[in-house]
């Protein structure tokens, strides 16, 4: 089974097409970011010297971050700045924009990772289930079930689940990613502290981690459940109407193992694409959940240097954001090789 | 269906996480809980709004400190005491014996010259202060001189009330003190140490940073060389909680003791929950109804007169603006000198309207109100927009962000405006008059942006002569009858700006925490307090 494409020059132009789209497809992301935050009403300058300073401080601060020259020379500094590695500071965080990423988002991939798990890891089984079960009742109150999830406001959700589960029945810790007094008690190797406190044997901060994680990333999982479990059931339900589902069963094959090993086998592929951009979605858009738990991830960082206008800042999320979606769209591709040999 | 394994694993894993949470804070930390994005820098020469002098306040010292009861009184802190010469030129500080900087390095009047030069020239928001009254990065070196390690002597460069600059000086931002020489140690590229008091603490407070993570947390950590009397708190976390509904249900069950950015309807709530105290006291500035009288009708006095009695102070108050504000008609804050009481203005429907006739105007006009999408400016908004109407001015509510309404004020361009400000953190009523009525060019290319004044093209001369010259006023007495006459002028001249409540700092907390006195100035003291359990 061949996974690459052979090194002939016209393998070779294919990977060489690939990398050509993939950076028109970037060039095309900063600058339109770049465009729509000049055109937004934000002004960082603004919030550095705030509402009461006079025009000459005002100025001053524009000129030093390089405003006062115009638009494209400001984008070409920028593009230049990043082919050298260089992506620029936070006006917000006084850091490098890079450092300020690699501290925010292994808990963003921490929540999202755990969201996506709970996500298709019910999901799916409960896809496959419902299709099974179609039109019986169990099939209703799985898509009615779903719906309400899809439907009801992730932020209220939040909110409600906090009051259940954190103020009234104390199950769950109660915003941020771990109690007070442990926080900066773990080494951060890995920034991500489950892994972290694991590493490190230290078994009161996992717990108290997985703690303050369960909550947030059932809630933001429970959309992608939601999701999930349609297209799953969708899926299936296409597939368990062909001919070979009706020949398993009828050559005396098991209920489980038509399911499972012959229909199921089939719509991998497709659930992979799913997952893989659900996953996609969950790294950049956790916003609201992270507002709601104060969790202090990648969509919280991303936003709050929206709102304050810290365009390299914002460019340089941005350009994070599609690389995951081109990584993530490459892999799912890559997967569907492994998966469906009719591709190869 | 079978239970599949990774049912189980799943089942497994939120079996081990039903323990309670441990929801108490430790007797010896403080945990502290607000919205942290307004906190850009912990520079105290950087930083704008009131969320970082909470911060800072704890890490560094001034040479005076504010006192969180009695606006008008000032503390000794690094300066144990002080002299006004007598030609009232200059203020002579003489700074305590023993007192060091968290690093161990000796605090000196080398360190405040130096402090104070370098707000100066890096001319950042906090330089204002001292830039009213005169005070440059070129004149500095005349303005501020030790002549020995223990002796600070403040020039004045041009007459001002002493007592004003000695207040500025305890403002925590332009009046704290900095360990020169571990800044110094950490200056890169001549910037003055600006990068690297991003993020570390160089002062001599009862705290020092133990870390910052922007938008997450900031941990000070005590100091126990302090100079004076240290914390009983070993640590204070103080942590970004943007939700106000997630600050409450942490108070409740005890998981902060302190949350400093609650809105009306949580406190309300707190206020009634038992473990849980909230305070609500006058703090800095007011909201008011803007009017700019570059706009005609806005210019006729009688207009503006028309609108002051279309306002319902009372309901607003008692309806909207609780824990946020408490009715107030005039431009200086409660306890300031010579603060008047309020008028007594009222809704007056018939008064406004045969105002408006007066002024040629019987049937009303059409309007536009800006304000913030935020509370309590909408309501208010909405509020005034349904009394204006009444008298058959059509108001069309534009809401938005601080750029869309502010910024249209910066630029001249808007009719009427639910704002707030007014200064007062300084707590002199210079502060108030200078930010809300004073405006000494009111060309269009002055663009004095700071002024309220200039934005909405207010200009009374005699006003501004007045407000001077009570400012450099050494005789006490005159002086704030000097204040009382300009409260009286405006009360006259119906300026553009009409004040109806002013603002109020309320904050819920954990009852058994000891010694919590909210600072008006913004610099709470949270070292001072013990919890009683």
């Amino acid at each position: 089974m061949r996974l690459t494409a052979p090194l002939t020059s016209a393998g070779l132009s294919a990977i060489a097409r690939q990398a050509g789209t993939i950076l028109v497809t970037l060039l095309g992301l900063l600058v339109l970011t770049f465009a729509i935050g000049r055109m937004m009403p934000v002004d960082p300058v603004r919030a550095i010297v705030g509402e009461e300073a006079d025009p000459a401080t005002y100025q001053q601060v524009y000129e030093e971050l390089g405003m006062d020259k115009p638009v494209y020379v400001q984008f070409a500094t920028y593009l230049g700045d990043v082919v050298r590695g260089d992506f620029g500071t936070s006006l917000r965080t006084g850091q490098p924009v890079a450092q300020d990423i690699l501290s925010v988002m292994p808990a963003t991939i921490e929540l999202a990772t755990f969201a996506i798990l709970f996500g298709a890891g019910i999901g799916i089984p409960l896809g496959v289930w419902a299709a099974v079960r179609k039109n019986k009742p169990t099939d209703h109150v799985v898509r009615v079930v779903t719906l309400l999830g899809h439907s009801m406001p992730i932020f209220w959700t939040g909110m409600i689940g906090l009051i259940v589960f954190y103020a009234w029945l104390g199950w769950v810790g109660g915003g941020g990613r771990v109690s007070d007094f442990y926080d900066g008690m773990v080494e951060p190797r890995t920034g991500f502290l489950l892994i972290d406190s694991a590493l490190a044997g230290d078994w009161d901060v996992f717990r108290d981690a997985v703690n303050h994680l369960v909550l947030p990333a059932s809630i933001l999982g429970l959309a992608s459940l939601a999701y999930i479990t349609r297209m799953t059931r969708s899926f299936m339900l296409d597939q368990l109407t062909q001919e070979y589902v009706t020949t398993a069963r009828v050559k005396g094959l098991s209920k489980t193992r038509t399911i499972w090993g012959h229909a199921f086998a089939n719509i991998r592929v497709q659930l992979v694409t799913i997952v893989a951009l659900a996953y996609g979605g969950l790294l950049e858009g956790a916003v609201l959940i992270e507002t709601v738990f104060s969790w202090p991830g990648f969509g919280q960082y991303m936003t709050n240097n929206m709102l304050t206008g810290d365009m390299n800042a914002v460019m340089t999320c941005v350009l994070l954001v599609g690389v995951i979606f081109i990584t993530l769209n490459l892999l799912s591709d890559l997967l569907y090789k492994v998966f469906d040999p009719r591709t190869r | 269906m079978r239970l599949s394994a990774r049912g189980l694993a799943l089942a497994a894993l939120l079996a081990t996480t039903a323990i309670p949470a441990f929801a108490e804070t430790p007797d010896d930390q403080l945990v502290v809980g607000f919205s942290m994005t307004n906190v850009l820098t912990l520079d105290p020469a950087a930083i704008t709004g009131r969320e970082p002098v909470q911060i800072l306040a704890n890490v560094y010292d001034g040479l005076v400190a504010l006192d969180a009861k009695d606006r008008a009184k000032v503390d000794p802190d690094l300066a144990e005491s002080w002299e006004v010469a007598p030609d009232g030129k200059s203020i002579t500080f003489h700074l305590r014996e023993g007192a060091t900087f968290a690093s161990g390095n000796p605090v000196t009047a080398a360190d405040v010259v130096w402090s104070l030069t370098r707000l100066m020239q890096l001319n950042l928001a906090q330089a204002s202060f001292l830039k009213t009254h005169g005070f440059t990065a070129e004149n500095a070196a005349a303005s501020f001189t030790a002549p020995d390690a223990k002796t600070v002597v403040v020039t004045l460069p041009k007459p001002v009330d002493p007592s004003v600059i000695v207040q500025t000086l305890g403002i925590v931002g332009p009046g704290s003190v900095l360990d020169s020489k571990l800044v110094l140690e950490n200056e890169a590229d001549g910037d003055l140490g600006a990068d690297w008091l991003n993020t570390h603490s160089a002062g001599s407070g009862k705290f020092g940073f133990e870390g910052w993570k922007a938008n997450d947390r900031v941990i000070l950590s005590r100091n126990d060389d302090y100079w004076g009397e240290p914390s009983a708190m070993k640590r204070i976390i103080m942590r970004h909680i943007p939700e106000s509904q997630n600050q409450r249900l942490m108070l409740e069950k005890g998981d902060i003791d302190i949350g400093f950015s609650l809105a009306g309807p949580d406190l309300k709530a707190l206020s009634a929950e038992d473990g849980v105290e909230v305070i609500s006291q006058p703090g800095s500035g007011f909201y008011y109804l803007a009017v700019s009288m570059k706009d005609e009708r806005l210019a006729n006095p009688k207009v503006r007169e028309a609108l002051r009695y279309l306002i319902d102070y009372q309901g607003i108050n008692a309806a909207i603006m609780p824990y946020y504000g408490q009715e107030h008609q005039r431009p200086i804050s409660t306890g300031f000198l010579g603060a008047l009481p309020d008028p007594g203005y009222t809704l007056d429907v018939a008064k406004a309207k045969a105002l408006l006739a007066e002024a040629g105007y019987p049937d009303g006009f059409e309007i536009t109100l800006r304000a913030l999408a935020d509370a309590p400016f909408m309501s208010a908004a909405t509020a005034i927009q349904a009394t204006l109407a009444q008298a058959g001015i059509e108001a069309e509510i534009i809401s938005g962000s601080g750029e869309q309404i502010y910024g249209a004020m910066r630029e001249r361009d808007f009719e009427l405006l639910v704002g707030r400000g007014g200064g007062g953190q300084l707590p002199h009523p210079d502060s108030n008059l200078r930010a809300l009525v004073y405006n000494p060019d009111n060309s269009d290319a002055a663009k004095l942006t700071n002024f309220q004044g200039w934005r909405t093209s207010f200009y009374d001369p005699e006003l501004n002569a007045a407000i001077d010259a009570a400012l450099v006023e050494t005789d006490p007495a005159k002086q704030k009858g000097m204040y009382e006459a300009i409260q009286e002028r405006i009360a006259a001249v119906v300026p553009s700006i009409q004040p109806f409540s002013e603002v109020l700092d309320s904050v819920a907390y954990r009852a058994d925490l000891e010694g919590f006195a909210l600072n008006p100035s913004w610099g709470t003291d949270l070292g001072a307090i013990t919890k009683a359990r």
